[in-house]
C-alpha cells in the first residue's frame, strides 16, 4: 500500500500543470481536503512557481536596446 | 514593364523585413530576461541577445510568415547558448541532487522558517534563486527557464529545443526539482 501522502508528493507538479485525469485530479483533491501536511506543501510550491517567475526582474539595459536596433538592416 | 514589376517586389520585400526586424525588436526584453537565465553574467547575457539578433536578422528569410516569431527566435537564441555550452565545457557529466517535491519546504521548514507558506517562500532572497537556478545543468535548466520564467507552453519548447514533447515535460519535472534541491542548499546551507 502506497503511503497517500506520497502519491500525493508525486502529483504535485502535473496537478498543478493540470496535466491529470480527472480521475487523478479528484483523488489528489480528496487527499488534499483532508490532509493539510500536503496542502501547505501544495501552496507552497505555487507561491514558489509565482516568486521563481518575478524573481530578479532586472531590466534590460538601454545601451543593449540601442545596440539591437542598430543591428537592422538599414532603409536605402 | 519588367523594372516596375522588379522596384515593387525590392519595395514590398523591404516593407516586410523592417516590420519583421519591428516585431523581433518588440520581443527583445523577453529575450534579455530568458537569455540572463540561461548564462551566468550579465555580460553573456548581452553577448547571447546581441549574437541572437545578428543571426536572425542575417538569416530573416528563413522564417515563415504566419507561424510562430517568438518561438522562431528564441530557437536561434538557444541554440547559440547550447554551441557556447559546448565550447565552454562547462557542464561535466556530475549528476545533480534531486529530492521529492516536498524537500525544500521540509527543510526550510526544519529550519524554522515559520508556519505560513508565503513566509516559507519569502526566506528565500532573489541571489539565492539566481544561484540555484544557475547550478542546474543545461539541459534542465533551458526546459525550465523557457516554461517556468518565458511563460512557454510545451509544445512551443518543444519545437525551440528540437526535443519531443515527453522530453520537455520529464526535464521540466526533474529540473524543477533540481532546482529546488539547490535552493535547499543555497537556503539552509549556512545554517547548518
Amino acid at each position: 500500500m502506497i503511503d497517500p501522502c506520497d502519491k500525493c508528493e508525486e502529483v504535485l507538479q502535473p496537478y498543478l500543470d493540470r496535466e491529470l485525469t480527472e480521475a487523478e485530479r479528484f483523488e489528489a483533491e480528496a487527499h488534499l481536503d483532508l490532509c493539510g501536511y500536503c496542502r501547505k506543501r501544495y501552496r507552497f510550491e505555487e507561491s514558489l512557481r509565482r516568486y521563481v517567475r518575478q524573481a530578479w526582474s532586472e531590466g534590460m539595459p538601454p545601451e543593449l536596446k540601442e545596440k539591437l536596433a542598430a543591428l537592422r538592416t538599414p532603409i536605402l | 514593364m519588367q523594372p516596375e514589376v522588379d522596384a515593387r517586389r525590392i519595395a514590398e520585400e523591404a516593407r516586410d523585413r523592417v516590420r519583421f526586424e519591428e516585431e523581433m525588436l518588440e520581443l527583445s526584453d523577453q529575450a534579455y530576461r530568458v537569455a540572463r537565465r540561461l548564462v551566468s553574467t550579465r555580460e553573456e547575457a548581452e553577448d547571447l541577445v546581441q549574437e541572437t539578433y545578428a543571426r536572425a536578422f542575417r538569416s530573416w528569410r528563413s522564417f515563415t510568415p504566419g507561424t510562430n516569431l517568438r518561438a522562431w527566435l528564441f530557437r536561434i537564441l538557444t541554440n547559440l547558448n547550447i554551441d557556447r555550452g559546448r565550447r565552454e565545457q562547462r557542464s561535466p557529466d556530475t549528476q545533480p541532487m534531486e529530492e521529492g517535491d516536498y524537500y525544500l519546504y521540509n527543510r526550510l521548514e526544519e529550519s524554522g522558517a515559520g508556519n505560513d507558506e508565503e513566509q516559507v517562500v519569502e526566506r528565500l532572497s532573489q541571489d539565492t534563486i539566481v544561484d540555484a537556478l544557475a547550478s542546474v545543468p543545461h539541459g534542465f535548466r533551458d526546459v525550465v527557464v523557457l516554461v517556468d520564467i518565458g511563460d512557454f507552453s510545451y509544445q512551443d519548447a518543444a519545437q525551440i529545443l528540437d526535443i519531443p514533447i515527453g522530453t520537455v515535460m520529464s526535464r521540466l519535472h526533474r529540473g524543477r526539482r533540481i532546482l529546488k534541491s539547490a535552493l535547499a542548499e543555497e537556503a539552509t546551507g549556512d545554517a547548518t
